[in-house]
């Protein structure tokens, strides 16, 4: 296995090679200039020259790439254009309120959408699965933004459930995370139980689920003990390469309930034109899907013992 | 304000974790007792650090807790200078080339760990040399340069130094020979040339008064450490995101004022004339970016003040036949609305290098004639707004009251005589006109929709292109347009700053855009630039506006109305487009624990 950790390791430098230069091209060729940015309306030749140097910009482009693999491979981003800020913890502590506000749902939605999964998945074509089913397609054929404003309105505003926005750190932030949680919760339900759904039913008819019933096994330990572990392995790649966009954040959530996480970094960071942020947030991106990949296909051979990494 | 009472079913599937918001938000709800003032920053801020920031969004937080030495009248319009740090506006010499300032007595930088013992000490004139050196400096200010720059005599060759010796470098030891010290509380700045803009210069943000030993002392945590004279003082680190909390600055030095425009005191503006400022105790302003939750927010009684969007305005204001503006029945009584001229011009640039447009005056004034911009305040804005007949927006001194500039009339007759002899007799021959946006919504193309229409009339057609600002600037700095729907906000109320829009020298990156160069008009506005106001300044304007008239290098449409909106709780609040309003409103606590009735 430490053979193969290492060779996926090792297939991964391309990878972020690649995503390093087509990020650092995109920018150059098609981003906003984040020296005329930052200068707005009182640019002048010799501001924008000032700026330009200060920010390294005016170095050759290939010195420039040069500088940003050097920060790829050293995690050292250096600092934001606009803020200054040290940009290894602007990310660290907006990637920890990125995953205080969509871990718990995702881990809570997990295991309750699993849950009502196998339930409707039990009830094939009853009243409850299409009933669900008709919820479900409902529920997710309205866009996240729709559902955003509509439960902060209702929920937030006209019931006073919950505060409006708003964040504070530590435990305090619990009591602003209620709403997002609850959203992000009814918005993962519609997709991941169709899909759990239909992964249980194409084993539910099975050979070794028949054999089990046959065997006398009550329906309850048919589903757990045969058709769930069956199931494992698309839900384990649908939901570990979910992972690194739990880190990035949820850019919708972030937004409205003013969550300084990595979404709301990304976005201002784009409206500012403040390109150390956007390299990194890419490329971070890029890694962690690589890296959880790795993860996933770990996880495979944990469960599945068929499956073999060579 | 905000109660968190969770429902039963929802408690139990959020479980133990919100028990601890549920028991902890309304101890924190009732316990306060002192008057506290909430409004929404609509962005993070950069920097606090006066001299490296120059945004709205720093503008709001450094005011609250930095002095200048000059600021504008908070009830006064047309908006009027006024001393602030110092005891009196400064004089200047019978040459007009020296300015000599004082500074007022006993005011103290707020208690800080950077100061011996963490006792604030006393502004003295070393400190305002400082700070200005400090602007000046081209590694610390990138931003704000434009104001000063060839107006004290030795500071740009010091900033050249600066940027010669690098970052690490601190020059501010260093002899400027426009800077004096004369005693602890008199210095004087010796200008370059006779320049009646310089004090606005004075009034902008990044020349706050700063302290050397906070500078020292917190480095780059400065920009997050705020040390000043300012209303409000921060008591710990600030945070970029989320609430920012300050307090009332207990030795803040200035009153509320005793002089007001005509009908203040009958609005009950006066009503608190000399009282110590702030009229708060605390000064809370969360980061909000969004238009929704802000809006609910207010409705919901957390917030006190904001700015009124264009969505809230449709559902909430009500224009009256005469032209006035009040709240809808269900919300009056529970807020105020408060209108205000903006200060800024919005307009149609001209290409001058289109190889259509730029070559040909008759089809520009055919143009002008065609646009009707009372149907664009009308119909687009709901009347929010006022035609304008010259650059400079209604507010400013120099306007078309002072000049009696009349724009070319919205005459459809005179449009299609124009095009005839511009050799397009009802557009034939006219290939589409392109207008650019800046912008991508829908309030674009509603825009577009109603220009385009008005140009059919007179047979003209048109297209639109939809940008997202960086890639219009591109696009305008390039040339890569005929029209283009723009505006400009005035960064301080004077003319200039909007006659320089045409100036010749001014080309990209600067802010003439339409890439007009006309010597007369520069010549007019060279004139005009540094003198103060009056009849030979105004009869400058007027000839700029004549050629404006007669070349159209832009098409000046109408200066916005802006509002605002308060709780019934607030009082004092008058829209100030210059000084942030903070430290004048009072809130009456025991309305706004009631909360929105």
């Amino acid at each position: 296995m430490g053979a193969y950790i290492v060779r996926r390791l090792l297939q991964a430098i391309p990878t972020v090679f690649g995503v390093a230069l087509l990020t650092f091209l995109l920018f150059n060729a098609f981003g906003p200039d984040p020296v005329r940015t930052a200068l707005g309306n009182h640019a002048t030749t010799e501001a924008m020259a000032s700026l330009r140097h200060q920010w390294g910009l005016d170095k050759p482009l290939a010195l420039q790439f040069l500088d940003f693999l050097r920060q790829i491979a050293t995690f050292d981003y250096g600092r934001s254009f606009v803020t200054g800020d040290d940009l290894g913890t602007q990310l660290k502590d907006g990637a920890l309120v990125s995953l205080s506000v969509t871990l718990p749902p995702f881990v809570f939605g997990g295991i309750v959408n699993i849950a009502i999964a196998l339930f409707i998945a039990r009830h094939r074509d009853g009243v409850v699965d299409k009933a669900a089913r008709a919820l479900f397609i409902a529920a997710m054929s309205v866009s996240a933004l729709v559902w955003v404003l509509a439960l902060q309105y209702l929920l937030a505003f006209k019931l006073d459930w919950f505060p409006i926005n708003g964040y504070e750190g530590g435990w305090s932030a619990v009591k602003y995370l209620g709403l997002p949680w609850l959203i992000q919760l009814l918005l993962l339900m519609g997709p991941d139980i169709r899909l759990y759904r239909a992964l249980f039913l194409a084993d539910m008819n099975a050979d070794w689920v028949r054999t089990a019933r046959a065997k006398g096994a009550g329906e309850g330990r048919v589903l757990l003990r045969h058709v769930l572990p069956n199931a494992w392995i698309p839900i384990i790649t649908q939901n570990v390469t979910t992972i690194p966009f739990l880190i990035l954040g949820s850019f919708l959530m972030e937004r409205f309930f003013s969550i300084p996480g990595i979404g709301n970094l990304t976005i201002d960071a784009l409206s500012r034109g403040d390109l150390p942020i956007l390299k990194a947030v890419t490329v971070l991106g890029a890694l962690a899907l690589v890296a959880f990949n790795l993860v996933n296909d770990l996880l495979y051979a944990v469960a599945d013992p068929r499956v073999r990494l060579q | 304000m905000s109660m968190f009472r969770l429902p039963p079913a929802l408690a139990h599937a959020l479980a133990g974790v919100t028990l601890v918001a549920a028991l902890a938000a309304p101890a924190s709800a009732h316990a306060q007792e002192k008057s506290v003032l909430t409004v929404p920053r609509i962005s993070q801020f950069e920097t606090l650090d006066p001299a490296r920031g120059f945004g709205q969004t720093e503008t709001q937080v450094v005011q609250q807790v930095y002095s200048l030495l000059v600021s504008y009248s908070y009830l006064e319009r047309p908006y009027k200078l006024e001393a602030d740090l110092l005891e009196a506006m400064p004089t200047l010499s019978p040459d007009q080339l020296t300015l000599t300032f004082h500074l007022r007595r006993g005011v103290r930088f707020v208690d800080n760990p950077c100061f011996p013992g963490g006792k604030g000490r006393e502004v003295t004139s070393d400190d305002v040399l400082y700070s200005l050196k400090r602007y000046a400096d081209g590694n610390i200010n990138t931003k704000s340069w434009f104001a000063m720059q060839g107006a004290v005599v030795g500071l740009d060759d010091y900033r050249a130094a600066t940027v010669k010796a690098g970052p690490s470098a601190d020059l501010t030891s260093r002899d400027v020979a426009g800077l004096r010290k004369v005693d602890a509380h008199t210095f004087t700045i010796r200008l370059t040339h006779p320049n009646a803009l310089f004090l606005y210069a004075l009034t902008m943000t990044p020349t706050s008064i700063v302290p050397h030993e906070a500078v020292q002392f917190y480095k780059e945590r400065f920009a997050l450490n705020p040390v000043g004279t300012g209303p409000f003082m921060a008591t710990r680190q600030v945070d970029r995101k989320g609430v920012i909390r300050l307090v009332r600055n207990p030795d803040y030095y200035r009153s509320y004022p005793a002089v007001g425009e005509a009908g203040d005191a009958a609005k009950g503006l006066l009503k608190d004339a000399g009282k110590r400022l702030p009229l708060v105790d605390e000064l809370e302003m969360p980061l909000i970016e969004e238009l929704q939750p802000a809006a609910l927010k207010f409705l919901h009684g957390d917030l006190d003040w904001r700015p009124m969007d264009r969505a809230n305005f449709a559902k909430m204001v009500r224009r009256d036949p005469d032209g006035t503006f009040r709240l809808a029945p269900e919300f009056a009584g529970k807020f105020a609305i408060h209108a205000v001229p903006s200060l800024e011009t919005d307009y149609l640039l001209v290409n001058m290098r289109d190889p259509v447009l730029g070559r040909n005056k008759l089809l520009r004034q055919a143009l002008a004639a065609a646009f009707d911009a009372q149907a664009i305040v009308d119909v687009l804005w709901n009347g929010r707004g006022r035609r304008l007949n010259s650059l400079v927006p209604y507010d400013i001194p120099g306007n078309e009251r002072e000049t009696g500039a009349v724009a070319r009339p919205h005459d459809l007759a005179l449009a299609r005589k124009l095009l005839a002899q511009a050799g397009y007799p009802d557009g034939k021959g006219l290939p589409p006109l392109t207008i650019s946006f800046f912008q991508t919504h829908v309030a674009a193309h509603n825009e577009f929709d109603l220009l385009k229409a008005q140009l059919a009339a007179v047979g003209v057609q048109a297209k639109g292109v939809f940008m997202d600002q960086p890639t219009f600037t591109k696009a305008a700095e390039n040339g890569n347009y005929q029209l283009a729907s723009f505006g400009w906000e005035a960064d301080y109320p004077d003319a200039e700053d909007f006659y320089q829009l045409l100036y010749g020298p001014n080309a990209p990156p600067a802010s003439n855009w339409t890439g007009y160069a006309n010597p007369a008009y520069d010549k007019a506005y060279e004139t005009a630039r540094f003198m103060a106001n009056g009849p030979a300044r105004l009869e400058q304007l007027r000839i700029m506006n004549a050629l404006i008239a007669e070349d159209v290098p832009l098409i000046v449409l109408f200066d916005p109305l802006k509002f605002g909106i308060t709780q019934a709780w607030v009082g004092n609040f008058k829209r100030n487009l210059l000084v942030q309003e903070h430290m004048y409103l009072s809130v009456d606590m025991a309305r706004k624990r009631k909360g929105v009735q």
